[in-house]
């Protein structure tokens, strides 16, 4: 074994040894892309209606046709329902009593009391629950009229069953131009989540495990190894390595986690697998700058989870880039997130091929390089500073 | 009391002149607020009032229906609307060059086909932007449409029940368009939430606050692993001193550093918290409860080192459950579960405050922080101290 991959296999059994590093790699990602799923994957964003009131066939017509139009319809208590509004647990409640079930079922008009939560969702929601009334109201209006008009009660209710069942209503076709809501069809409700969890995580778990190599600087390990037929080019080499070998099982891992337990489909696998080695590449070099311009291991780790974070919210790992306004789009491809989310999304919604994906395969290289060109002539400066 | 206060000294001068103090106590929160906001602000206006929006349409004029579909998303109340006419063939590509909510293509013959009982569909593009605005048309446009259908289904049924056939017009009409038997009558809500931007602050704000005061207490692990606790031991020191002084040193921390972020990011972001008052209650109260939280942590490690992991853990599981990245919803136990988080009581709070709530207003969250620093308290005197062990 070459000292180059003697050093890079001590770095990842030190890490995989390490328990400390069980949770925030393997575990916590999982966890997040299961929460995010839950809260914002594909199908969760239904609109939530609650009516409180006494059970009463007015109760039932809007609640079976709010469910009718997609909506989450809970029934539950006023205050139950007042407290959710204004904690956002739901976006309008419909507040019925007495009085609206009685004069509902008599036929007379009635004001239901409809309060919405205060949050922007709410407005799209009280309107469909304006309409879903409305058409509530229609179908007694319709009986309404066909009894005023001499059919009588008995008969209005059959007749207007057996129109319904005959003549065609306009219904409304629903297209989209394109835009950023067809971006996201037929993606699966953990598949975003992973994609962009996956690149936050190889990349801030490398940036703080840049901590360990000032600490083998710091404790002498460089020196030691440097004392023996090693040279420096062999050491900066095998540090890399190191640092992308632990990125690769760390991003392996995720992957294959996800697909196993949340059915996350990665498109084709060893296009994605191109796409992670050369993110990979890139952490560990920014892991290696990292380590080497800093000589607190402390403070590296502060910047680390800062830098990390911050990268991956402008790189689209927070929000997909394809909400950003135009110029915080364009600063986005100044992070290898982006890139690496571009030829991800291309892999798992277009499958993309290879050629699709040069361009952004290209730029990942071109960066890894450029920063481990640096991190390595940084590092060997490092080593002849005092700490 | 002397000694405690010189300790309390000592302490926060050391960690003062600890670069990663103000790493993690200042720059990274205020940065990622920086970020955030600029990424969720793509997301929407941070407001819950409708936006004006143009409609792109295209009707025949002589259509009588379609013209009263175009009148009801024209006459909106909740909205500004600006309706752009265009011929069918450009509503789509209009809608998406012009940037408007929604393009509506109301077919040749709409009036006859609706009336007649044939079937007849309406097209609506969505715009690229202004989801909510476009949600909100839509269902109008479903809601005439509906109002058509019932008149349509109407005249059908009466003519089955063999009214006379000049009188069916009429009872279309009146079924669709006659005096609405429900109404809604909208009132309010209290509002015990956050802006978006809101929520970025103060939850960032919490979250690191987690990290701020772990380090008090590394310092007394720090203080363990480098023999000078067992000097300060050595001392008329109790034992109980040296732990109040380091607590001490992690709360100064944390509510120096949770002001500093939210004062600087309602200066920075625009937003307002409310009442001074409240706001400095909620800030002692979740202090308390984080600080009281990395004594049991301190319990359960026997170095610097896992303490900063288990530390970590803890700031990021309950920042995040408590919504310090994005709102958290759970029904039943999960629910309940949420409220106990004391950084999502701190945000509830906050939110509170924010939306005008006075002391009396907040004693819930407050309860929920301080019942949880108790809950600490008392676990970290009856867990076995691991470190002692070594």
């Amino acid at each position: 074994m070459s000292a180059m991959t003697a050093i890079a296999a001590v770095e990842l059994r030190r890490f995989l040894r390490d328990r400390s590093n069980i949770f925030f790699v393997f575990i916590f990602p999982l966890m997040l892309i299961l929460l995010l799923g839950s809260q914002f994957g594909a199908g969760s964003g239904q609109a939530r209606v609650a009516i409180s009131g006494p059970g009463s066939a007015l109760a039932q017509a809007l609640t079976a046709e709010l469910k009718a139009s997609g909506i989450d319809v809970t029934a539950t208590s006023a205050d139950a329902a007042r407290t959710d509004l204004s904690r956002g647990r739901t976006d309008v409640g419909l507040f019925l009593d007495d009085a609206d079930a009685e004069a509902f079922d008599a036929g007379k008009p009635a004001e239901l009391d409809v309060v919405m939560a205060p949050q922007s969702s709410g407005q799209a929601v009280l309107q469909q629950v304006r309409t879903a009334v409305q058409s509530v109201g229609l179908e007694r209006a319709q009986l309404a009229a066909l009894t005023g008009a001499g059919v009588p009660g008995e008969q209005a209710r059959p007749a207007l069953d057996q129109a319904v069942a005959q003549v065609a209503v306009p219904t409304v076709e629903i297209v989209d131009t394109g835009g950023v809501g067809q971006e996201f069809r037929g993606l699966g409700r953990f598949d975003l989540g992973a994609s962009q969890q996956l690149l936050l995580f190889v990349f801030l778990s490398s940036l703080t495990g840049a901590a360990t190599l000032i600490q083998a600087r710091r404790f002498g390990v460089v020196g030691r190894v440097m004392s023996a037929p090693v040279s420096s080019g062999q050491i900066v080499a095998g540090q890399a390595l190191g640092r992308f070998a632990i990125a690769f099982v760390q991003g392996g891992f995720i992957m294959a986690g996800t697909a196993l337990l949340f059915g996350v489909d990665w498109g084709s696998l060893w296009l994605s697998g191109l796409v992670l080695v050369l993110f990979c590449a890139v952490s560990a070099a920014a892991a290696m700058m990292v380590g080497s311009v800093m000589d607190n291991d402390s403070a590296a780790s502060g910047v680390g989870v800062g830098g990390g974070l911050v990268l991956g919210g402008l790189g689209g790992c927070m929000v997909p880039p394809e909400f950003f306004p135009e110029t915080l789009a364009a600063i986005s491809f100044l992070t290898p997130h982006r890139w690496a989310y571009e030829a991800l999304a291309d892999i798992q919604r277009h499958e993309g091929t290879l050629a699709d994906i040069l361009p952004q395969l290209a730029v990942l290289a071109g960066m890894a390089a450029a920063l481990l060109l640096l991190g390595a002539w940084l590092l060997r400066r490092s080593l002849n500073r005092a700490l | 009391m002397h000694g405690l206060w010189t300790m309390v000294a000592n302490d926060l001068r050391q960690r003062t002149r600890d670069k990663s103090v103000f790493i993690f106590s200042l720059i990274v929160p205020l940065s990622l607020m920086g970020v955030l906001s600029l990424v969720f602000g793509g997301l929407g206006e941070d407001t819950v009032d409708l936006q004006p929006a143009m409609v792109v349409a295209s009707a025949d004029d002589a259509d009588q229906l379609g013209a009263a579909l175009l009148g009801a998303v024209d006459s909106l109340q909740i909205m500004d609307v600006t309706i752009k006419r265009v011929p069918a063939a450009d509503v789509r590509s209009e809608t998406e060059a012009s940037g408007a909510a929604l393009g509506i293509v109301i077919p040749q013959g709409f009036s006859d086909a609706v009336l007649s009982g044939q079937a007849a569909s309406v097209q609506l593009v969505e715009g690229n932007g202004a989801a909510l605005e476009t949600g909100v048309l839509i269902s109008v446009v479903q809601g005439a449409l509906d109002q058509f259908g019932a008149g349509t289904v109407t005249a059908a049924a009466g003519a089955m029940s063999g009214l006379p056939h000049q009188d069916l017009p009429a009872l279309a009409r009146q079924a669709a368009a006659g005096l609405p038997l429900l109404t809604l009558t909208e009132g309010q809500a209290a509002a015990e939430q956050l802006s978006l931007r809101g929520t970025l602050v103060a939850g960032q704000a919490g979250l690191f606050l987690m990290f701020t005061v772990g380090f008090g207490v590394l310092g007394l692990l720090a203080e363990r692993e480098q023999g000078t606790l067992a000097r300060l031991r050595s001392m008329p020191i109790t034992g109980g001193t040296v732990i109040t002084a380091n607590a001490c040193t992690g709360f100064i921390l944390g509510v120096v550093a949770t002001t500093v972020l939210l004062a600087a990011g309602s200066q920075l972001f625009g937003v307002s918290f409310g009442s001074p008052i409240v706001v400095a209650v909620l800030i002692l109260s979740v202090a308390t409860a984080a600080t009281s939280l990395t004594f049991v942590v301190a319990r359960l490690v026997r170095t610097a080192e896992q303490a900063n992991v288990a530390q970590s853990i803890l700031a990021m599981v309950l920042g995040i459950a408590g919504g310090a990245f994005f709102p958290v919803q759970g029904t039943g136990f999960a629910a309940t579960l949420l409220d106990l988080n004391p950084i999502g009581a701190f945000i509830r709070g906050l939110g509170i405050s924010a939306g005008g709530g006075s002391l009396g207003d907040v004693t819930g969250p407050v309860a929920v922080m301080l019942a949880f620093a108790a809950a600490g308290v008392v676990l970290s005197r009856v867990l076995p101290d691991r470190g002692a062990q070594v």
